[in-house]
């Protein structure tokens, strides 16, 4: 039995007097690839930026790799999404001005020092060797995401969190990604990914379901 | 790396960042020309000031009624000192004689001087007819405004001047308006002052126009009073005090311009920047969220405004020499030399007014990235 690398506890997150998150207790163990599930408004995105430490719990506790998120201070947190996780969006979120392999880059600069070619390997890897040097705007909505799905991997994070990542792709680059989370997996990586769709559920080892903030099922997936 | 993704930033928003670059080299331009003429025509201005005369005299101490006098030699003493300062030196023996043109007969007062020198001295006198500029001329005079009224004299006409008996007939060449004493007064050749009066190699007092500011003038009146022993040497404190005031007077309003350009520069580059800073919320947030600190997003920010403020204050020098040449010329009627200390300052100045006008983007700062990620 592989040790947690997420453990959470009684985690709960009120907003203005909404409970967004209402008492939630879970743990993920390093390997593991989590679907958390739910309709709009269950809180799913609320815990991913927990565990990411983009928010705080109201109370509770969210530990990663050892570390309480919800205790860090603004430097600490800093430090902690460079180094500890990697961040892959719906809306694929590149900075818009900075090419492919720059923006991959940008998350190496900001964890230590940018390595051009470790930026272009990573782009290589999927697929977006002959992309080094387009802007965002000159990419596909698949490419983007695979170009956030590289800059999410470049600082080797112990933790890869995605909410909703095939949420806004076609069907064709919806696999490709998918694939790639796969590959992901398959190599050890550790993965929460948000997500509306029962077939991606059942591609994850278990399935989390929320609704109204409130932790419904755990369900094991047998694959 | 954080030259890389500065020149994309300062690519990518090259327009806005163009209108702000455009803001700051107007208020270069400006701050260039008030700081270049503050140093350069000052200066100028300063020498300028000395055609409206002589601002120290020196004079011999009062020795009972008789009006006192000094030796000529005073004049080579002066001479001698080559005084970088001096700009002119024109003696003056004053004579109480009678004059007299046709039937009109008037006392005047007659001064013995070196009439060219009175002429550089006094450049903004106004002249009608022409200047004696012949030191030792002995048939022509000026007068002065007033007592050529009163004489019924016009330029070319003979006036008579008689003192002690002996006379001599001189040709009018000029009449000066001075608006000063000078109005009643004869102006001629001191040689031939001297022979009226008999008093050979005697002055009543010299006048020296000298160049700088007070504490150089004070220090030009200190070495002459150590060169001129017995004599007594005075400012014209009416004349600088006036001088003095003017200067400073336009020196507040230069650097009173250049504050209020600063301001105006600043919220110029305010400006362009609010815009650019709600379209960068987005960026921010996500690099926040990719594990950038504060102060690493913001050292590209203020990196991007310094970049505005250098790109602009040398394109503003640039413009504001020529400014400075033009409103020295046009203004002041003095023509100014392109200071280059100006530019260090002005660069400086650029560079702080940018980073003043990139307080939208310092506010980034606070930007929370669950917001932004959350599309608020």
């Amino acid at each position: 039995m592989m040790a947690a690398l997420v453990q959470v506890e009684d985690i709960s997150k009120t907003y203005a007097g909404v409970r967004a998150l209402d008492s939630v207790s879970f743990e993920v163990r390093a390997g593991e690839w989590i679907a958390i599930m739910g309709p709009s408004g269950s809180g799913k995105t609320t815990l991913i930026n927990i565990l990411g430490g983009l928010d705080k719990p109201t109370s509770g506790r969210a530990m990663v790799d050892g570390v309480n998120v919800g205790t860090l201070g603004e430097r600490e947190l800093t430090r902690y999404r460079a180094e500890k996780v990697g961040f892959v969006f719906q809306h694929f979120y590149l900075v818009p001005y900075l090419s492919a392999l720059e923006n991959v880059m940008l998350a190496q600069y900001f964890h230590s020092v940018a390595d051009e070619a470790e930026a272009a390997e990573a782009l290589t890897r999927v697929g977006l060797g002959d992309r080094l040097d387009h802007l965002p705007s000159e990419l596909s909505g698949g490419e983007q995401q695979r170009v956030a799905l590289a800059r999410a991997l470049i600082n080797h994070p112990k933790l890869i969190l995605a909410d909703e990542p095939t949420g806004n792709l076609d069907e064709a680059n919806e696999l490709i990604v998918l694939e790639l989370l796969r590959e992901l997996h398959r190599s050890g990586h550790t993965i929460l990914l948000v997500t509306h769709s029962p077939e991606i559920g059942r591609m994850a080892d278990r399935r989390i379901e929320l609704a109204h903030g409130r932790l419904m099922h755990i369900v094991a997936n047998v694959n | 790396m954080f030259w890389r993704i500065l020149w994309r930033l300062l690519y990518a928003s090259r327009a806005r960042l163009a209108l702000a670059v455009l803001a700051v080299a107007s208020g270069a331009a400006v701050c260039t020309a008030l700081l270049n003429l503050d140093l350069d025509a000052t200066d100028k201005l300063t020498r300028e000031f000395r055609v409206l005369g002589a601002n120290i005299v020196v004079s011999a101490p009062q020795n009972g009624d008789a009006a006192p006098t000094m030796d000529a030699v005073n004049i080579e003493r002066i001479q001698q000192l080559h005084l970088q300062e001096v700009a002119g030196v024109a003696p003056y023996l004053y004579l109480s004689a009678e004059a007299q043109a046709g039937e009109n007969d008037a006392p005047v007062i007659v001064a013995g001087t070196w009439l060219d020198e009175v002429a550089r001295m006094n450049s903004w006198w106004k002249v009608d007819g022409n200047w004696v500029r012949d030191r030792d001329n002995r048939n022509d005079c000026m007068i002065g405004e007033a007592a050529a009224a009163k004489l019924g004299l016009v330029p070319g006409k003979i006036v008579k001047i008689r003192y002690g008996g002996r006379e001599a007939s001189l040709t009018v060449s000029g009449i000066a308006t001075a608006g000063s004493s000078e109005d009643s007064q004869i102006f001629i050749g001191l040689p031939l002052a001297q022979e009226l009066g008999v008093q050979k190699s005697q002055v009543s007092l010299i006048q020296i126009s000298a160049n700088g500011s007070a504490p150089e003038i004070e220090d030009v009146i200190h070495r002459l009073s150590i060169a001129l022993p017995g004599l007594e040497i005075q400012p014209l404190h009416q004349l600088a005090q006036a001088e003095g005031r003017l200067l400073e007077r336009i020196r507040g309003l230069l650097f009173g311009t250049v504050l209020l350009i600063l301001v105006l520069t600043s919220l110029g580059v305010l400006a362009a920047m609010a815009g650019l800073a709600l379209e960068r919320r987005r960026d921010v947030g996500l690099m926040k969220a990719l594990g950038g600190s504060v102060r690493r997003i913001m050292r590209l920010f203020l990196a991007e405004a310094t970049a505005i403020g250098f790109a602009g204050g040398i394109f503003g020098f640039i413009v504001g020499m020529a400014l400075s040449g033009w409103i020295g010329e046009r203004v002041f009627s003095v023509s100014t030399t392109p200071r280059l200390i100006v530019l260090p300052a002005t660069l400086a100045l650029m560079v702080l007014v940018s980073l003043a006008g990139a307080l939208p983007l310092r506010l980034l700062g606070r930007v929370r990235p669950s917001d932004i990620l959350r599309g608020e």
